[in-house]
């Protein structure tokens, strides 16, 4: 189902979560929510569930308003970043959980929620409780119990945010692989630009409550729309008074047409990224982002006077 | 490791000294004359209404507690509105007020003669001082706070995410309540419900004070305990004693046995 959002705005006290934000949601995409934290971001999943009533605007799910509904009326599946898991029910209960409020008959229950173990890979983990699983199985679960009642939109608030890099790496391409599964409208909520990249189709960047940008992930890093998106979404440097990416400049060691000289402060060897700092004559400083294999071709030192030149379209604001 | 075993010695002591011993010396009074004459001391007709008495405290006083405990730890934890800090506040006096002045305070409210509604209940059939009604009351007063208390800080351990979860599954306002807030918080409610029944069963001044002592009609077991020492009865008062102190073991006893392990600390 498709997400419109109307002129939503909504206050917490003197703070001003959102901002009068528009923003359409395709059927079946998967989008992400990005931005600083109190940039509004979850405030606006959470009015999509109606976890928060807006102060004013609209937010239409399939078409249909749904701004009066409870949250227990707008066919939801919320995943919550500390997995709100129900503590004293197992994992085939949790599961369940809204199958019987639905009260649907107990052997289809059985089947859908063997099923979705099976999805999530915690077959095995049915008669477990919430504390026995680990930080990851824990969310897998509660994503299983999200869409066990089928929902129309998938809401998922930071989902990795509470766990370690690796988990949240693996957790990430699965969800994309889900998504591809399962089709539903999937919205999720990320401070990491990185994660927002590799599992979107469309994104988002919110910033005091307010829009900044919305498109897909090359658009975003590509044609970023001003300073803010263009930090918020990719490494930049400085470099004749322009915002730049650091791996569009190229360093040569001779003069040419158009090139500004710089002297190599440090080298930075970060594996197969390198990252070269370097003063400009007037006093400023800036970074390059170049490769192993260039540094060594060109046998750059600390110290050296190098030249640097823009490449053709660089990405800029 | 001195500092250790001293510590451990101080609160063994402590609590021998002013619990222990004198609870030990309630039992072997009871028994100095044999086990029969106590069993006959606490089974005589008015021994029987008075436990009687103090079973209806407690079976009316703690369901209607625990049900209003519940309710109001949930008003001040989950919801915000003017007034609820004094709420909060309020759950509190039965602790800080005298059950001698809850019990006056009764009288002011229904004394039959001269009290503020009481004429008028009077004159409709109605008795509430030196009567059970009025005994009740001062019952569910006493041991008000006990559930709100032991229920708060468990609420606002638990949060509010799961009870968000469960809204976003399509449990209404009531399902989410007995399914999840509930069993979560049930451990809070069964610890309150133990100190409600124990505070239930020992309450002796705010009900002395609204009962008029009507042996064998208005003397709960800590009232015939009083009654039974003051007419130099040690046999009879012990031997109550011990009924009441045997069944507040059981109450706490019984609430050991349900908890699980994990609840335990």
């Amino acid at each position: 189902m498709s997400i419109v959002v109307e002129s939503v705005s909504k206050r917490f006290g003197d703070f001003v979560a959102l901002n009068d934000v528009s923003l359409n949601v395709r059927d079946g995409s998967l989008t992400a929510l990005l931005g600083p934290s109190g940039g509004g971001k979850s405030t606006l999943l959470r009015v999509i569930a109606g976890l928060e009533q807006p102060d004013s605007g609209r937010v239409l799910i399939g078409g249909e308003d749904a701004t009066a509904k409870p949250p227990q009326r707008r066919d939801v599946g919320f995943v919550f970043q500390h997995y709100a898991a129900f503590k004293h029910m197992t994992v085939a209960k949790n599961v369940a959980f809204g199958l019987a409020i639905r009260k649907r008959p107990k052997d289809e229950i059985e089947e859908r929620v063997n099923e979705l173990l099976a999805l999530v890979h915690l077959d095995g983990f049915a008669h477990r409780y919430p504390s026995q699983l680990s930080g990851g199985q824990r969310q897998r679960m509660a994503l299983a119990r999200a869409l066990a009642v089928q929902p129309r939109v998938l809401l998922l608030d930071e989902p990795f945010g509470a766990l370690d890099a690796t988990v949240r790496k693996e957790l990430r391409a699965w969800l994309r692989r889900l998504h591809d599964e399962v089709h539903v409208t999937t919205v999720f909520v990320t401070h990491d630009q990185e994660e927002a990249m590799e599992v979107a189709e469309q994104i988002v960047v919110l910033n005091h409550g307010d829009i900044e940008q919305v498109g897909s992930p090359r658009d975003l890093y590509e044609k970023p729309a001003n300073e803010f998106v263009m930090r918020f979404v990719g490494p930049v440097s400085e470099l004749s008074g322009r915002w730049i990416r650091p791996h569009d400049v190229e360093i040569l060691t001779e003069p040419a047409g158009g090139t500004s000289e710089a002297q190599i402060d440090r080298i930075v060897h970060l594996g197969f990224e390198v990252r070269v700092e370097l003063s400009l004559g007037d006093g400023e400083s800036t970074w390059v982002q170049t490769t192993r294999a260039k540094v060594e071709e060109l046998e750059l030192a600390e110290g050296q006077i190098v030249w640097l030149r823009l490449e053709a379209e660089p990405v800029s604001v | 490791m001195k500092s250790k075993y001293a510590l451990r010695f101080v609160a063994l002591g402590y609590l021998a000294l002013l619990l222990g011993i004198p609870v030990a010396l309630v039992f072997i009074n009871a028994f100095q004359d044999g086990i029969g004459t106590a069993w006959n001391a606490v089974t005589t007709p008015e021994a029987q209404h008075a436990f009687w008495l103090t079973f209806i405290m407690v079976a009316v006083a703690v369901p209607l507690n625990t049900v209003f405990g519940v309710l109001c730890a949930l008003a001040v934890v989950r919801q915000r509105f003017r007034g609820r800090a004094l709420l909060n506040a309020m759950v509190d006096l039965p602790f800080a007020v005298s059950p001698v002045v809850v019990g006056l305070a009764l009288l002011l409210v229904y004394g039959r003669r001269d009290g503020w509604i009481g004429p008028w209940l009077s004159e409709h059939g109605v008795q509430i001082i030196f009567s059970t009604p009025g005994m009740i009351l001062a019952t569910i007063f006493v041991s008000l706070p006990f559930v709100v208390r032991e229920v708060i800080p468990v609420l606002r351990e638990i949060g509010t995410e799961q009870e968000q979860a469960a809204a976003t599954l399509g449990a209404n306002g009531l399902q989410t309540f007995f399914r999840v807030t509930l069993p979560a918080i049930r451990w809070g409610v069964a610890y309150g419900v133990v100190l409600t029944i124990a505070r239930a069963l020992g309450e002796f001044g705010a009900v002395s004070v609204v009962s008029g002592k009507l042996s064998g009609r208005t003397e709960t077991a800590t009232l015939y305990v009083e009654s039974r020492f003051q007419r130099f009865d040690e046999t009879g008062a012990y031997a109550a004693s011990v009924v009441l102190a045997l069944l507040a073991f059981a109450t706490l006893l019984a609430m050991n046995l349900i908890k699980p392990k994990e609840a335990q600390g």
